[in-house]
């Protein structure tokens, strides 16, 4: 009963500085981040801020014919044969950042954003500096090329996806992806090397990227870091990846900690009935 | 075969008589709990940090370009399983930390700092100190953000000691900030000496403890003779009760380790160091956030705070000689006075460790001020309240 006694005792100590030294002090600690989250309301799929896409229907025939005229001399649609018009190289000395190939960009970004995006790429990625420049383009050659890149786009996952959508910039290393655009280029685009993603689940959790990819603005006041405008569908998968890559021994460890677990209490019950049978004509 | 065996390795060595005096014929007090099997406790934490540590270091490498990844990718996803002795060495750290503080607990609680215990209290003090120091080096070697801006932090304070600072801190990194060079020593101290002077002192500390004996709940003083007589075998009667509380506490041990690790691997330590980008909230490992309380607690004067710094960490090696009062004053059992201050003083502990991780402003800021001052004064109190205890044992001892 005594030593029971003295256990509570030091569990309640315990319990009281775990509490204090990690759900608390992170709490007050990423207060700014919770605020932002709730002030914006993150994550928002709708992009609310931007407004909806024009409701006209666009003619995928005619969008090709707009890409081809307004968006191949910088980037390329492979799905559609088409090139990317210079090697990565040339492309990050001209532009900071190599401009990414469109196959599938209408299957992960939502589709308003994409309307606001083409429009003016400054507004809707809130990144002032971005090198794509806005055109100009009336509401209806926009969503004509909307169309054709629907037409295009297929749905991708995991490794896939983190590469179109954030491989410019980004590399996870850990899984051999390198960003493609060198460096030094994206280092005097935007101001510091973006970091290597590999285990950034870790570092961040999930909940901190979710709302930090949806909205960087929110998170990282002056941040270089476009909006992309992810779907939720894409933001899910995209985590879930992230979280595969940096702890890839998730279900191992769970499986080895109940096995481990178990054994432990066969030797609390092993010793605990020997410690009975010495101390029985103890006291 | 076996008896064979031993009655040659006898003739050589004199097992059984040496099985005898270490083990068999070593008496405990009856009076006392489990946490007298904290002791144990610590030396088996510490195989444990010695064998994982093999492990990975099998894998590490000490160099700023290399140790990162050298952690996170090969040790944590490509050796198989890597990952549980990087857990098992990261969660031993902390709570080699947690097994020391009770240990330490159950010492000033019972007294048994107290005469003739002040070599067993001393040597346990440095060891204290040691672990500290191997903690520290041990936390610099991952180079994640976190690693790196602590050491930077605690290696600067350095520089604050009158004349000499400026120097010193230069000549602890190797260099003007903590780079390479700051790893490769941290990496020899952390896996060569300070673990051997841990052992070394470890064996002072524990011939120490044979020759003055445990102490017990009431603190009363025995003599060899009268412990044969009312006391316990350490083999096998004390030893079948702490191999019980061992299976609880690595029941404990790995529930950590596999499922609850966060306390002890912090998420932005997955981060590569970058000595151009200065985390928003530095703070250290939570067993070291009390005495960096103390240091940030005299807000207002950075050399006072300092001083109080290096004073929280070296008072508790006083004990002995602040807390003078004679039996039966030796237990805070039979101390009422002491006990008070005993519970102050814990409760103080852990409002200075959860300050400790909190922004140091505002109210957190006053708060951390009067918790420092609450710790001195417990050491403080010691002199009067056995003044006061001693006039009440001249006076026919109460109890
Ligand atoms: C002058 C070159 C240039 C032209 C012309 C150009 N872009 Fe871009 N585009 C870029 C660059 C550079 C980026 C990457 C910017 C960044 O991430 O900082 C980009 C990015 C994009 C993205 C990715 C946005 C995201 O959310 O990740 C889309 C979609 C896009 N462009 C569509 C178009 C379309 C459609 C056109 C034609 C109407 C077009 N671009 C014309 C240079 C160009
Ligand atoms: C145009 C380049 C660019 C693209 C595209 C991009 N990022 Fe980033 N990202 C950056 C930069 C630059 C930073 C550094 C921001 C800073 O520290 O201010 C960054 C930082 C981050 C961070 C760290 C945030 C933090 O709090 O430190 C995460 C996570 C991240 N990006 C995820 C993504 C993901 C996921 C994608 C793809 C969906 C993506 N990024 C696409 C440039 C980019
Ligand atoms: C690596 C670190 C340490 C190891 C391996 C260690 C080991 C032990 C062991 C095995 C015992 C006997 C069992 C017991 O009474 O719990 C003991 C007793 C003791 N230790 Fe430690 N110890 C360590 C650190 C410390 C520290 C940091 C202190 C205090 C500053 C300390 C003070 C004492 C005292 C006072 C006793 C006697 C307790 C009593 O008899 O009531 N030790 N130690």
């Amino acid at each position: 009963m005594k030593e029971l006694k003295i256990l509570l005792v030091i569990v309640v100590i315990v319990g009281i500085t775990y509490w204090g030294i990690e759900p608390l002090a992170h709490s007050i600690m990423h207060k700014h981040i919770e605020e932002a989250i709730e002030k914006y309301n993150l994550p928002d799929y709708k992009f609310s801020d931007l407004g909806p896409a024009p409701a006209i229907s666009g003619d995928a025939a005619q969008g090709k014919k707009n890409f081809q005229m307004f968006c191949a001399s910088c980037h390329g649609l492979k799905a559609d044969g088409i090139p990317a018009p210079m090697d990565p190289k040339t492309a990050a000395a001209s532009f900071g950042v190599v401009p990414p190939d469109l196959s599938n960009v209408a299957s992960f970004t939502a589709e308003n954003f994409l309307y606001h995006f083409i429009k003016d790429p400054a507004r809707a990625s809130e990144f002032k500096k971005i090198s794509m420049p806005a055109m100009g383009l009336d509401d209806k050659q926009i969503m004509d090329i909307i169309a054709y890149l629907k037409s295009t786009a297929k749905k991708i996952h995991g490794a896939e996806l983190f590469k179109e959508a954030c491989g410019r910039c980004h590399g996870a290393k850990y899984q051999k992806i390198y960003a493609d655009t060198p460096a030094d280029a994206l280092k005097k685009y935007l101001g510091k090397v973006p970091p290597d993603l590999s285990i950034i689940m870790k570092a961040k959790g999930e909940h901190y990227l979710v709302a930090f990819i949806n909205k960087p603005q929110a998170l990282l006041p002056g941040t270089s870091m476009p909006r992309v405008g992810l779907n939720e569908e894409a933001t899910e998968d995209l985590m879930k990846y992230l979280d595969e890559i940096s702890d890839p021994h998730k279900e191992q460890r769970k499986k080895v900690g109940l096995i481990v677990l178990a054994y432990m209490l066969v030797m609390i019950g092993l010793t605990y009935a020997w410690k009975k049978k010495i101390w029985r004509n103890i006291h | 075969m076996g008896n064979k065996l031993i009655k040659w390795l006898d003739e050589r060595l004199a097992i059984t008589t040496l099985w005898r005096v270490l083990m068999a014929e070593y008496y405990l007090p009856k009076n006392i709990n489990w946490l007298w099997s904290s002791g144990v406790l610590t030396i088996l934490v510490f195989v444990i940090l010695v064998v994982s540590g093999i492990f990975v270091l099998m894998y590490y490498k000490p160099d700023a370009k290399l140790a990162f990844d050298s952690v996170n990718k090969t040790i944590m996803m490509d050796v198989s399983f890597g990952w549980v002795f990087r857990h098992v060495h990261a969660v031993g750290a902390s709570i080699m930390f947690l097994v020391l503080f009770i240990h330490m607990g159950r010492g000033i609680y019972y007294g048994s700092y107290k005469a003739p215990r002040e070599i067993l209290w001393v040597t346990g003090f440095i060891l204290f100190v040691l672990m500290s120091a191997t903690a520290f080096t041990g936390y610099l070697l991952p180079w994640g953000q976190m690693s790196y801006w602590a050491a930077q932090t605690i290696t600067t304070l350095f520089s604050k000691i009158p004349v000499i600072g400026p120097d010193l801190v230069i000549w602890i990194r190797g260099n003007y900030i903590v780079e390479d060079a700051t790893l490769t020593r941290f990496f020899a101290l952390h896996v060569t000496l300070l673990p051997a002077l841990i052992v070394v002192f470890t064996v002072i500390h524990l011939y120490a403890l044979r020759i003055v004996g445990s102490n017990n709940e009431d603190g009363i003083p025995m003599t060899k003779e009268e412990k044969k007589e009312k006391g316990i075998p350490f083999w096998p009667v004390f030893i079948s009760k702490e191999f019980f509380v061992m299976s609880v506490f690595l029941f404990f041990f790995f529930y950590l380790v596999f499922f609850n690790y966060k306390f002890a691997m912090d998420p932005i330590n997955f981060e590569p160091a970058n000595y151009l980008q200065t985390p928003p909230h530095i703070y250290p490992e939570w067993y070291f956030l009390s005495f960096y309380e103390v240091l940030r607690g005299f807000f207002f004067s950075e050399t006072l705070g300092l001083i109080g710094f290096v004073l929280s960490m070296v008072i508790p090696l006083f004990l002995p000689w602040l807390d003078t009062s004679p039996y039966p004053f030796i237990s805070a059992k039979h101390r009422p006075l002491f006990r008070i201050a005993f519970w102050v003083f814990v409760a103080d502990f852990v409002a200075l460790t959860i300050l400790g991780k909190l922004p140091p402003t505002g109210l957190f800021a006053w708060l951390g001020f009067i918790a420092s001052l609450v710790y001195f004064g417990f050491f403080l109190a010691l002199p009067i309240i056995s003044k006061i205890e001693k006039k009440q044992a001249a006076s026919g001892g109460v109890r």
